[in-house]
C-alpha cells in the first residue's frame, strides 16, 4: 500500500516538473489521464478489488459468442 | 514528423528481430501441448507460412520510409479510420506486452524463484523495461547484439551436451497427428513467434536508409526461426514422449543434464538467456505501446507515457490471467484469434491500398 | 531526453530495491536450516495413513571421532520416518521430527517397497516429477522388501546408503545385469500405451553381522503396477535387444567339453526392425558382438580358428538363449519390456492405431528372429594357456 504510493509520487516527481517547467500542456494532459487510470487500478489491485481481466471478456467474446475456436 | 530522434541501421535491426524471435522460444511450449512429436515441421511450414505477412510489413516499412505505424495508418486510411486501426493495434501492444511480462514473472515464479511475490517481480521487470525505453530505440539496437549471441551461445552449448540423451525415433512416425491440430499449431507459430513481429512496422520508422532492408530484416527472421527450430527439435529428441506433461520443456531437457557430476543444474542458463530475451521483447513492443500512443495523441515525445503505462501494464500482467494454465488456454484460443486481422489482414490491405492509391504522398496539403 | 532519471538518487533506490527482489532473498534458507536429503524410501503403511515416508538426511559431524573406538561408529545419516496419505503430506510431516523443510535437490534415488509397487506407482510418482526442487535425472530403484530395511543397511564403500546404491546402479555397465533407470524414463515409459516400464531392484543380503545392498535385475511394471521381475540373465537378455550392454561375462564350456572358457563382452550393437507381414507381426533382431578372451579353466589351446569358431558359436547360442528367456518372460508377464510396441508405432503409424488396443492380446503372438554374431577379438595378455595339455592342434 505504502509501497504503491511511494512509487506513484516518485513517478509524479519526475514527470510533472519538468514538463510543466517546460510548458507542454498537451503532454502534461495525457500523461495525467494515463497516471489517473494507472494509480486507480493500482489502488484497486493493492485493495483486493477484482479487476476483470481483458482477455477474459475477450475469450468469452471470441469463444462463446461468436463461437470461433479450436477443437480441445 | 518523428517522434523518434535516433536511428538504427539495417543491421541493428536485423539483430533487434533475431533477438525478438528468440524471446519467444519459451512460448513454442504453447503448441508443442498441441504438436507433441511434430512440432518442428510445425515451425517449418509456420515459417513458411508467415514469410509473405512478414515481407508485407518490411515492403510496407519501406514504401512509407521513416514514418511509423500511427503515421501510416493515418495516410492510408484516411484520419478517423486510421485512428480506429491505430488503437486496435495499440491495444494489441497492450495486452500482449503484459502476457510477456507475466511470461517472465510465471517463468521466475515456477523454476528459478518460487518464494518471491509476483507483483514485486513484475514490478522490477517492468521498472528495467521502462527504463531501457526511455533511453530510446537506438540503445536498445546497440544492445541487442550482445542479447542475440546470449541466447544464440545457451542453445548451442545445451545441445552438445544433451546428445547422449537424445533419441531420434523419437520424430517418427512423421505424420501422425490430425490435420486439425496441426493447422491450430502452425496457426499459433505464425502468430506468436513470428507474426508479432508486426510490431516492428512501428520500429522501422527509425532506419536510417531503407536500402537492404528485405535481405536484412529476413535474415533476422531466419535466425530467430532457426533458433526456435533447434530449441524444439532437441526439446523432441531428449524428452520424446514426456513433452506434454512438463510445463516448460525446456528448462526440463536442460535439468537432464549431468556429465561427469559437474555439468549439473544447469537451468539457470535458461533463465538468464530467457529473461535477457523476454525483455528485448518487452522493451520493444513497450516502446512500439509508448511511440504509437503518442504518436496517436499527437504529442512531441513519448518519453512522459512511459512511466503510466508501465503502472498500468504491472497491474494487467497482474491479473489478466489466473495461473499460466488458463495463460496457456487462452491463448491457444482467443489470443491467437483476435490478432488474425492485425497480423495478416490489415498491412497486407495497407499495402495494396497504398498501392492502389499511389501513396505516399509528400505534397502537404494533401490529407496525412 | 532528460525529463526522467536525472536525480541519481532515484537510481540508487532502484538499483537498491533491485538488489532485493533479484537476488531471491525472500527464498533464501540458510545452510543449517536445510535438511539435505540423499535418498528417499516409500513403503505401504498400514496403519495411520497410507504412506511410509523414509527420508535420508545428512548429519553435520559435530565432533571429530576420536576417543570413539570399537564399535559405536558415527553415522553421517540418520533416516527419518513419517506418515501420510500422499508423499507431499509425508513430506511435510516430517517437519514435525526434524524442525526443517526437507531439501530435496540432492536427492539420489527413490526406493519404492515391494508392497507399493505392487499396488501402483502411478498414486505416487506424480510428487517426484512435479516438484521443483526433485531432479528429473533421480534414479528410481525398487527394493525386494521394504525400502526402510534397504535405507538402514550400512554401506562399505560411501558413507550414505542413498550414495551407495546410486553407485550401484550407475556401475551396471560391468555386468549387465541391471539397469539405470530415471525419473524421466520411467514416467516416459509409464506414459506409453504399451511399453512397460521398470525399475532396478535392490535387496538387503544379511551377511553373518553386516547388511549388504545387492542391486540386481529389474522389476516389471504394467503401467503402474509391478507384475513380476526379470532375473539378471533375461535383464541381461532384455538388454541386447536394446543395444544396451556395454560390458559383462559370458561363460562357455571349452570345445574339448573339459572346462570354460571365459569371455569378457567388448561391445554389443542390435539392430531391431520390426515388421508387419498380413496380421502376422514378426521382430527381426541382430546382434554383432565382439568380446575378448578373458580366462580360461582348461588347459587345451583355445587360439586356433576352430576353436575360437566353436566359442563364437556357443556364445552366440547363449545370447540367443539370453534373449529368448527374457522374451518368454516377458510373454508370461504379458509386459512388452522391449518396447516393440512402440517400435511398430514408429514404423507403421496407421496400421498402429488399429493394434495398439489389442497389444495385450497381440503380444504373446509376436515372432523373434534372432540373428547373433558374436565375434572374439583379442585374448588379452595370454597366447596360450601356461598349462598346455597334449594335443594342441
Amino acid at each position: 500500500m505504502i509501497f504503491l504510493l511511494l512509487i506513484y509520487a516518485l513517478i509524479f516527481i519526475i514527470n510533472v516538473p519538468g514538463l510543466v517547467k517546460k510548458k507542454e500542456w498537451r503532454e502534461l494532459t495525457f500523461f495525467s489521464i494515463l497516471y489517473i487510470i494507472a494509480f486507480t487500478l493500482g489502488l484497486l489491485y493493492v485493495l483486493d478489488v477484482h479487476i476483470p481481466s481483458p482477455m477474459k471478456g475477450l475469450q468469452y467474446l471470441i469463444v462463446d459468442i461468436l463461437g470461433i475456436k479450436y477443437q480441445q | 514528423m518523428n517522434i523518434e530522434k535516433g536511428k538504427i541501421t539495417g543491421q541493428q535491426l536485423l539483430f533487434l528481430i533475431a533477438g525478438f524471435v528468440q524471446g519467444s522460444v519459451l512460448l513454442i511450449d504453447f503448441t508443442v501441448g498441441i504438436t507433441e512429436h511434430q512440432t518442428w515441421m510445425v515451425i517449418l511450414v509456420g515459417l513458411a507460412v508467415s514469410t509473405p505477412f512478414f515481407l508485407s510489413y518490411v515492403m510496407l516499412a519501406k514504401r512509407f520510409a521513416g514514418m511509423n505505424l500511427v503515421q501510416i495508418n493515418d495516410m492510408v486510411y484516411g484520419r478517423f479510420l486510421g485512428k480506429v486501426v491505430s488503437l486496435y493495434y495499440i491495444f494489441f501492444f497492450l495486452l500482449t506486452l503484459s502476457f510477456n511480462i507475466r511470461d517472465v514473472g510465471e517463468l521466475y515464479i515456477t523454476f528459478l524463484m518460487p518464494d518471491t511475490p509476483f507483483v514485486l517481480l513484475l514490478v522490477v521487470f517492468t521498472a528495467t523495461c521502462a527504463y531501457a525505453v526511455s533511453k530510446g530505440i537506438e540503445v536498445l539496437a546497440r544492445v541487442s547484439h550482445l542479447f542475440v549471441f546470449i541466447g544464440i551461445f545457451v542453445i548451442i552449448s545445451t545441445f552438445p551436451l544433451l546428445l547422449d540423451q537424445m533419441d531420434f525415433s523419437n520424430f517418427l512416425p512423421f505424420f501422425e497427428l490430425p490435420f486439425g491440430k496441426i493447422f491450430q499449431g502452425v496457426h499459433i507459430v505464425s502468430s506468436v513467434p513470428f507474426g508479432e513481429t508486426v510490431v516492428f512496422l512501428a520500429i522501422m520508422g527509425s532506419l536510417n536508409n531503407t536500402e537492404h532492408v528485405i535481405k536484412r530484416t529476413y535474415s533476422g527472421l531466419l535466425i530467430g526461426a532457426a533458433t526456435l527450430l533447434i530449441v524444439a527439435v532437441r526439446n523432441i529428441a531428449v524428452l520424446g514422449k514426456t513433452q506434454t506433461i512438463w510445463t516448460s520443456m525446456s528448462f526440463q531437457s536442460i535439468r537432464l543434464i549431468d556429465i561427469g557430476t559437474i555439468l549439473t543444474r544447469l537451468d539457470f542458463l535458461v533463465g538468464i538467456a530467457q529473461t535477457v530475451l523476454i525483455f528485448l521483447k518487452c522493451s520493444l513492443f513497450f516502446y512500439a505501446l509508448a511511440v504509437s500512443l503518442s504518436q496517436l495523441f499527437g504529442l512531441k515525445s513519448y518519453l512522459p507515457l512511459i512511466l503510466p503505462l508501465a503502472g498500468i501494464e504491472v497491474v494487467i500482467a497482474a491479473t489478466v490471467f489466473q495461473s499460466p494454465v488458463d495463460h496457456a488456454m487462452i491463448t491457444q484460443n482467443a489470443g491467437i484469434i483476435y490478432s488474425i486481422p492485425l497480423m495478416f489482414v490489415i498491412p497486407l490491405l495497407s499495402l495494396l491500398i497504398a498501392k492502389i492509391r499511389g501513396l505516399p504522398k509528400f505534397e502537404r496539403g494533401k490529407g496525412t | 531526453m532528460g525529463n526522467k532519471m536525472n536525480l541519481p538518487i532515484m537510481k540508487l533506490i532502484l538499483w537498491f530495491f533491485m538488489l532485493f527482489t533479484l537476488s531471491g532473498c525472500f527464498g533464501g534458507r540458510e545452510i543449517n536450516d536445510l535438511e539435505i536429503v540423499i535418498g528417499i524410501g516409500v513403503d505401504k503403511n498400514e496403519s495411520a495413513g497410507n504412506i511410509l515416508l523414509t527420508a535420508q538426511i545428512v548429519k553435520e559431524n559435530e565432533t571429530g571421532g576420536t576417543g570413539k573406538d570399537g564399535g559405536g561408529e558415527d553415522k553421517a545419516f540418520w533416516n527419518v520416518n513419517s506418515t501420510g496419505n500422499s508423499i507431499f503430506e509425508a513430506v511435510r510431516q516430517i517437519t514435525h521430527k526434524t524442525g526443517n523443510r526437507l531439501f530435496i535437490s540432492h536427492n539420489q534415488a527413490v526406493i519404492f517397497g515391494k508392497d507399493i509397487a505392487s499396488e501402483g506407482l502411478e498414486k505416487y510418482i506424480d510428487f517426484f516429477l512435479r516438484a521443483h526442487e526433485m531432479r528429473p535425472t533421480a534414479l528410481i530403484l525398487i527394493a525386494e522388501d521394504r525400502a526402510s530395511d534397504v535405507m538402514d543397511a550400512k554401506p562399505e564403500t560411501k558413507k550414505f546408503p542413498a550414495v551407495n546404491i546410486e553407485k550401484l546402479v550407475e556401475s551396471y555397465a560391468f555386468t549387465s545385469h541391471l539397469y539405470k533407470v530415471n525419473m524421466k524414463d520411467f514416467a516416459s515409459c509409464m506414459m506409453s500405451d504399451t511399453k512397460a516400464p521398470m525399475a532396478p531392484l535392490v535387496s538387503v543380503m544379511q551377511d553373518k553381522e553386516n547388511k549388504d545392498i545387492y542391486v540386481s535385475g529389474l522389476a516389471v511394471f504394467k503401467k503402474g503396477r509391478m507384475v513380476g521381475k526379470l532375473n539378471e540373465d533375461e535383464v541381461r537378455g532384455l538388454l541386447w535387444v536394446l543395444g544396451k550392454v556395454k560390458s559383462g561375462v559370458i561363460t562357455v564350456s571349452s570345445p574339448n567339453e573339459q572346462g570354460s572358457a571365459v569371455l569378457e563382452i567388448l561391445s554389443a550393437k542390435s539392430k531391431v526392425t520390426p515388421e508387419l507381414k498380413d496380421k502376422r507381426i514378426v521382430m527381426h533382431i541382430k546382434i554383432k558382438e565382439e568380446s575378448s578372451l578373458s580366462e580360461q579353466t582348461t588347459t587345451e589351446n583355445l587360439a586356433t580358428d576352430s576353436a575360437f569358431e566353436r566359442m563364437q558359436k556357443a556364445s552366440a547360442e547363449i545370447i540367443r538363449q539370453e534373449i529368448l528367456a527374457a522374451f518368454d518372460k516377458s510373454k508370461e508377464l504379458n509386459a512388452d519390456i522391449f518396447g516393440f510396441g512402440e517400435m511398430l508405432h514408429k514404423k507403421y503409424g496407421n496400421e498402429w492405431k488399429a493394434l495398439k488396443d489389442n497389444w495385450d492380446d497381440l503380444y504373446p503372438s509376436v515372432e523373434l528372429k534372432i540373428d547373433v554374431e558374436s565375434k572374439i577379438i583379442k585374448t588379452d595378455l595370454l597366447k596360450k594357456p601356461a598349462w598346455q595339455s597334449e594335443g594342441g592342434k
